[in-house]
C-alpha cells in the first residue's frame, strides 16, 4: 500500500513542470530587442534545433538497435521485460528536456540582452528565470518518469493477483508466480532503475555530440576569424560565429542538463532500490526506505522553485551583489532542505543517521564546488601562477596548468573519500553494510536534491554568454555590453560549481549504481536458482540456494540467496584484488576513462578541422564579406560542425556500452565490478583534472586579457591562448563526458547484469 | 568632401585622404576590402600651416572622390623625412588603431614638468625617424632636448616616441617585481637599466635595436611625445579605467 505522502512526488513533478512553463510564458512575454538582435537570435535558434534534430535522429536508430538488443535478452529470460520500455521513456524524457532547455536557451538570449539595456538587474532575472526552466523540466520529467513508473508498477502490474499467480505477456514473464511483498519492492525498484540506461545512452550522445560541435565551431572561429582575418569575437562577419553561440547552448545546456538528469535519475533510483533491498527491512518500513529519497527530491523542487524567487536584487546591484543574491537563492534552497531532512528524521521517515549521510553528500558538493572555483577563478593564485608562466612561454603554460589541474584533485578526492566514509558510517554505523550503503546512495539524493535551482544557475552562464554575444553582434551601446559581460562573469562562476556538483553527483551515483548492481546479481542468481533443476546455484565454493537447502561438501558454504550479504556474494566470486580477473577489470576500467577521452579530443581535431576549412573557403569565396557587405553562409558552419559532432560521437558512445558488456560477458561479476571500479576512480580524478585545468587555462588567458603581462597581443597572451586551445576539448568535451562515462558504464552493467550472471565466460 | 592630412608613423609619411580619421585609421588598418590586419599610428596635421611645404596643386589634383562618388582613401604626399618638415604647432589629434580598426584618438596636453620623478628610469620607445627601445634616466623632457639639440654626435632633427611601463623597475632596476612587464628577456632589460644607475653621465641605453612595429597598447605609461629642443607636443594616454569609459570598444580591444 503506498502511502498517501507519496502523492507529494508526482504533484511536484507536475509543480516543477508548471512553474517551468510559467518562467518560459514569462520570458516569452519579455521585450525582443531591435530587429537585429531577433535576426541573430533566430539563426542560433535555428542552427540549435537543426542540431537537435540531427543528433536525436542519429539516438533514435541508436536506441532502436538497443531495444531490439534488450527484447532478445528478455526472450532469452535473462532480462526483465519491462526494460526495453523503460529504457526508452528514460531516453525520451531527457530528450525532451533537452529539447525544451534549448528551446528556451536560445529564445532567452535576445531577450536578455534587452533586459540588460535596461538595467543588469532584470538581465539576471530574464537570464536565471530562463535557465529555471531547464531546471525545472529536468527535475519534473526526471521525478514525473519515477513516479509514474512507481505507479504502473506497484498499481497495475504488481497486484496481489498478478504476484499470486504471475503475469506473462507475449511469452514474456512480467511477474513470477509466488512473488512476496518483500520482494515486489525489490523488483520494482531494480525495474525503474534500468529506466536510467535510457538517460545515460541519451545524456552520453548529448555531452558528447554536443561537446565536440561546440569546441568545432569554436576553434574554427578563433582561429581563423580571430586569428587569421584578424576580426573580434562574436563579429557577425565570422561565419563561424553563429556556429559558436549554438555550440555554448548545444554544449552547456543540453549537454548538462542531460548529464544531471541522468544523475538525478540515477541517484534516486538506485537509492530506492538499495533502500528496497535492506535486509531484515519489510511492510511500511520496506516502502519508506524506498519512497523517501523520491520524497526528499519532492520537497527539494518545492524549494528550487522557491529559491528562484529568492533570487532578488536592487536595479543597481553590483556584480557582488548578484553572486550574492544567486547565492541566497542556491544556498537558502540548500539550507531549507536540510531542515526537511530533520524533519523526516523527526517523524522516523529517515533514520538520523541517513540524515547525516545526505548532510555529508550536500556538504561534499559545495566544497567540491568551491574548490573548482579556487582552482579556476583568476582571483586566486593557480590561475595567476599560469599566467606568470605565460611570460616564458606556451610550453610553461601547459606544464603549469597540467600540473593545477592535476594538483586540483586532491580537494574533490579527499571530499568525496570523506562523504562516502561519512555516508557510509551514520547511515550504516561502519557494521551494517546495507544501511551504510544506502546512505552512500542518500548523500547523492541530498547533493541533488535541490537540483532545480543549482541547473538554473547553471543554464543561466549560457544564456548569458549568449546574450553577450547578441549584444556585440547588434552592436548595443556600451552599459549594455558591461552588464552582459557581468552576468556572463557571473555565469562562469555558477559554471564551476555546477560543474563540481555534476562531477561530485557522478562519483557518489556511480558508487549507489555499483551497490545497486551487487542487488541485480542477487536478483538475477535467484532467478537462475529458480530454473535450476538442483534447486541452488554454486558461485565458487557458495551454493546459493532458494528453498531446499543443498547438501554441501567440505569447504562449501550454503547461502539463502535472499538474505546473502555482499561478503557473501564478495567470497563467493572472489571480489578481491588478489582475483587477477578483478584487477584486470580495475586496469581496463582506468584505461577506458583515457581511451574515451582521447577519442573525444581526436574527434575534436577532426571536426574542427572541417569547420576551419569551411571557414577559410566562405572568407576566400563570398564577394564582400570582410566589408560586411556580403553575408555569410552561417548555416553551413551550423551544418558541418553538426555532421561532425553526429559522424564523430558514435565510436566513442558505442565503446562505454559495448565494452562493459564485453567485460560482463567475458570476465563476469569480478571482471564488471574491476571495471566499475577502475573507471569510476580514475574517470573521477581524470575528469577533475580535465575540467579544471581547462578552466584553468581559459581564465589565465582572460586574467593576461584584462591587462596584466600586457594584455592583449604580447607574446604572453600568445602562449595563453595556446594553453586556452588546449584546454578547450579538456573542458568542454572529454571532461564532462567523463561523468557520463563512469554512470553509464555502471548502468550498462546494472542492465545487463542478468546476461553477466548467465553467460559469463571466466568470472 | 573635406581633405585631411595626416603624418603616418609606420611607415614615415606624410598622406592625404578624403577620410575623416576614424576612417582613415579603419583603412589604414584593414585596407579597401577589410582583409588587411595591422596596428596603426597617425596624426593629423593641420593643413592651413603646410601649405607653404607641399605641392597643393599636385594634392588638389589627386585627392578627389573616385569615379562612384566615394572619397579617396589616400594620397601619398611624401615618404622621406617627413616629421623633421612638418613644424610641431601643424600637429593635430593623434590616433592608434588596433588590428581591426578601432581608432583612439589622444588629444594634446600641456605637458607638466613638475609631475615628472626624480630619480626614476623610463623607457622609450622610439617611433619616427629612428625606432630603437632605449632605457634612460632622462625624463621626456631632457629626453627630447638631449637627442635633438646637437650637443652629442647622436642628433636628431625631431623625435616621436612613447613612453612605456617600467613598474617598479623604474626605481628599482635589480630586485623591482617585473611581473606585469611582458618585455621579452627583462634580464637584459635590467641590466641596461642597471647600467643607468652604476655609470656616471650615462642617461641613456640601448635596449632594443630593432622596433617590431607592434605596440603594447596597455603597456604604455604617460603618453606619447613629438619634440625637438625645448618644443615639445605631449599626448598623455589615459588610464585603462579611463579610457574604458571613453572609448569602450578601443579598451575592449587591447
Amino acid at each position: 500500500m503506498i502511502s498517501s505522502i507519496f502523492w507529494i512526488v508526482p504533484v511536484s513533478a507536475l509543480l516543477a513542470l508548471l512553474f517551468a512553463w510559467i518562467f518560459y510564458r514569462n520570458m516569452k512575454a519579455q521585450e525582443e530587442g531591435t530587429d537585429r538582435m531577433k535576426e541573430i537570435a533566430a539563426y542560433v535558434r535555428e542552427g540549435a534545433m537543426a542540431y537537435l534534430r540531427r543528433q536525436y535522429s542519429v539516438v533514435i536508430k541508436v536506441f532502436l538497435i538497443l531495444v531490439v538488443l534488450l527484447t532478445v535478452l528478455a526472450y532469452f529470460g535473462i532480462q526483465n521485460p519491462f526494460v526495453p520500455v523503460a529504457f526508452l521513456t528514460g531516453g525520451f524524457f531527457s530528450g525532451l528536456c533537452g529539447y525544451l532547455g534549448m528551446k528556451t536557451a536560445t529564445f532567452a538570449s535576445n531577450r536578455t540582452a534587452w533586459a540588460a539595456s535596461k538595467s543588469l538587474n532584470k538581465g539576471l532575472q530574464v537570464a536565471l528565470r530562463s535557465g529555471a526552466v531547464m531546471g525545472l523540466v529536468v527535475v519534473g520529467f526526471g521525478l514525473l518518469d519515477i513516479a509514474l513508473w512507481f505507479l504502473i508498477l506497484n498499481g497495475l502490474v504488481f497486484t496481489p493477483d498478478n504476484m499470486a499467480n504471475g503475469m506473462s505477456f507475449l511469452g514474456l514473464t512480467f511477474v513470477h508466480p509466488g512473488t512476496t511483498e518483500h520482494e515486489k519492492l525489490i523488483e520494482i525498484t531494480a525495474v525503474m532503475l534500468t529506466f536510467g540506461m535510457g538517460a545515460s545512452t541519451q545524456a552520453l550522445f548529448a555531452r558528447v555530440g554536443g561537446g565536440i560541435f561546440t569546441k568545432a565551431a569554436d576553434v574554427g572561429a578563433d582561429l581563423v576569424g580571430k586569428v587569421e582575418a584578424g576580426i573580434p569575437e562574436d563579429d557577425p562577419r565570422n561565419p563561424a560565429t553563429i556556429a559558436d553561440n549554438v555550440g555554448d547552448n548545444v554544449g552547456d545546456v543540453a549537454g548538462m542538463g542531460a548529464d544531471l538528469y541522468e544523475s538525478y535519475a540515477g541517484s534516486i533510483l538506485a537509492t530506492a532500490a538499495l533502500g528496497a533491498a535492506l535486509p531484515a527491512v519489510t511492510g511500511d518500513i520496506q516502502m519508506k526506505a524506498v519512497i523517501a529519497p523520491m520524497l526528499v527530491s519532492a520537497i527539494g523542487i518545492l524549494l528550487s522553485i522557491a529559491g528562484v524567487y529568492m533570487v532578488r536584487t536592487k536595479e543597481s546591484a553590483t556584480p557582488k551583489a548578484l553572486l550574492r543574491a544567486l547565492l541566497l537563492g542556491t544556498g537558502g534552497s540548500s539550507a531549507l532542505i536540510l531542515v526537511v531532512l530533520a524533519v523526516m528524521a523527526g517523524l522516523d521517515w529517515i533514520t538520523w543517521g541517513v540524515f547525516g549521510a545526505a548532510v555529508a553528500g550536500l556538504a561534499a558538493g559545495v566544497i567540491i564546488g568551491q574548490s573548482t572555483e579556487y582552482y579556476t577563478s583568476d582571483g586566486n593564485k593557480p590561475t595567476q601562477g599560469i599566467a606568470k608562466q605565460a611570460v616564458q612561454g606556451p610550453a610553461t603554460v601547459i606544464i603549469e596548468g597540467m600540473a593545477v589541474g592535476m594538483s586540483s584533485t586532491w580537494v574533490p578526492v579527499v571530499t568525496i573519500v570523506a562523504g562516502i566514509i561519512a555516508a557510509y558510517g551514520f547511515a550504516g554505523g561502519f557494521s551494517n553494510f546495507a544501511m551504510g550503503v544506502y546512505g552512500i546512495g542518500f548523500a547523492a539524493v541530498g547533493m541533488l536534491s535541490t537540483l532545480g535551482i543549482t541547473l538554473a544557475t547553471d543554464a543561466f552562464g549560457p544564456i548569458a554568454d549568449n546574450a553577450g554575444g547578441n549584444a556585440e553582434m547588434s552592436e548595443l551601446p556600451k552599459e549594455v555590453r558591461e552588464r552582459t559581460d557581468a552576468l556572463d562573469g557571473l555565469g562562469n562562476t555558477t559554471a564551476a560549481t555546477g560543474k563540481g556538483f555534476a562531477i561530485g553527483s557522478a562519483a557518489l551515483t556511480a558508487l549507489a549504481l555499483m551497490a545497486a548492481y551487487m542487488e541485480e546479481v542477487r536478483l538475477w542468481l535467484g532467478r537462475l536458482i529458480d530454473k535450476a533443476p538442483e534447486g541452488f546455484k554454486q558461485i565458487g565454493d557458495t551454493l546459493f540456494y532458494n528453498s531446499t537447502v543443498p547438501a554441501v561438501q567440505d569447504g562449501q558454504t550454503a547461502v539463502h540467496i535472499t538474505t546473502a550479504s555482499v561478503r557473501d556474494f564478495a567470497a563467493a566470486y572472489d571480489l578481491s584484488l588478489f582475483n587477477p580477473i578483478l584487477l584486470g577489470g580495475v586496469f581496463i576500467g582506468g584505461m577506458m576513462a583515457f581511451l574515451f577521452s582521447s577519442m573525444s579530443m581526436k574527434a575534436v581535431g577532426r571536426a574542427a578541422g572541417k569547420m576551419v576549412d569551411e571557414v577559410r573557403r566562405q572568407f576566400r569565396e563570398i564577394p564582400g564579406i570582410m566589408e560586411g557587405t556580403g553575408k555569410p553562409e552561417y548555416a553551413k558552419c551550423v551544418e558541418i560542425s553538426t555532421k561532425g559532432a553526429q559522424s564523430e560521437m558514435l565510436v566513442p558512445s558505442m565503446i562505454a556500452i559495448v565494452v562493459p558488456l564485453a567485460v560482463g560477458v567475458i570476465f563476469g561479476v569480478p571482471g564488471v565490478i574491476g571495471l566499475l571500479a577502475g573507471g569510476m576512480s580514475t574517470g573521477f580524478v581524470l575528469a577533475t583534472m580535465l575540467n579544471n585545468s581547462g578552466g584553468a587555462w581559459d581564465n589565465a588567458k582572460k586574467y593576461i586579457e584584462r591587462g596584466n603581462y600586457g594584455g592583449k597581443k604580447s607574446e604572453p597572451h600568445k602562449a595563453s591562448v595556446v594553453g586556452d586551445t588546449v584546454g578547450d576539448p579538456f573542458k568542454d568535451t572529454s571532461g564532462p563526458a567523463l561523468n557520463i562515462l563512469i554512470k553509464l558504464m555502471s548502468m550498462v552493467s546494472v542492465v545487463l547484469a542478468g546476461l553477466t550472471v548467465a553467460w559469463s565466460i571466466l568470472g | 568632401m573635406d581633405k585631411y592630412v595626416y603624418l603616418t608613423c609606420t611607415p614615415e609619411a606624410l598622406v592625404a585622404s578624403m577620410l575623416p580619421p576614424e576612417g582613415f585609421g579603419l583603412y589604414l588598418s584593414t585596407g579597401t576590402k577589410k582583409r588587411n590586419k595591422a596596428q596603426t599610428i597617425f596624426i593629423e596635421v593641420d593643413l592651413e600651416k603646410i601649405k607653404d611645404l607641399i605641392d597643393m596643386e599636385s594634392l588638389n589634383r589627386r585627392c578627389v572622390a573616385k569615379e562612384d562618388g566615394s572619397p579617396k582613401s589616400s594620397v601619398y604626399l611624401s615618404v622621406y623625412r617627413v616629421l623633421e618638415m612638418v613644424p610641431l604647432d601643424a600637429l593635430k589629434s593623434l590616433y592608434l588603431t588596433t588590428d581591426h580598426g578601432v581608432v583612439l584618438k589622444l588629444k594634446k596636453a600641456p605637458y607638466d614638468k613638475a609631475k615628472e620623478v626624480k630619480g626614476a628610469l623610463h623607457l622609450y620607445q622610439e617611433l619616427n625617424p629612428v625606432t630603437p627601445l632605449v632605457a634612460s634616466e632622462l625624463p621626456p623632457s631632457a629626453f627630447v632636448k638631449r637627442l635633438t639639440d646637437g650637443s652629442t654626435p647622436i642628433t636628431l632633427p625631431k623625435l616621436f616616441f612613447v613612453e612605456l611601463k617600467l613598474g617598479e623597475l623604474a626605481t628599482n632596476p635589480l630586485y623591482g617585481s617585473a611581473e606585469h612587464l611582458p618585455y621579452q628577456n627583462i634580464g637584459h632589460l635590467r641590466d641596461c637599466l642597471e647600467i643607468l644607475r652604476g655609470e656616471y653621465e650615462k642617461h641613456m641605453k640601448t635596449v632594443q635595436r630593432v622596433f617590431s612595429g607592434e605596440l603594447l597598447y596597455r603597456t604604455i605609461e604617460s603618453g606619447f611625445y613629438v619634440g625637438a629642443k625645448d618644443d615639445m607636443v605631449f599626448y598623455p594616454y589615459p588610464s585603462m579605467a579611463e579610457l574604458e569609459n571613453i572609448n569602450y570598444e578601443f579598451f575592449r580591444a587591447i
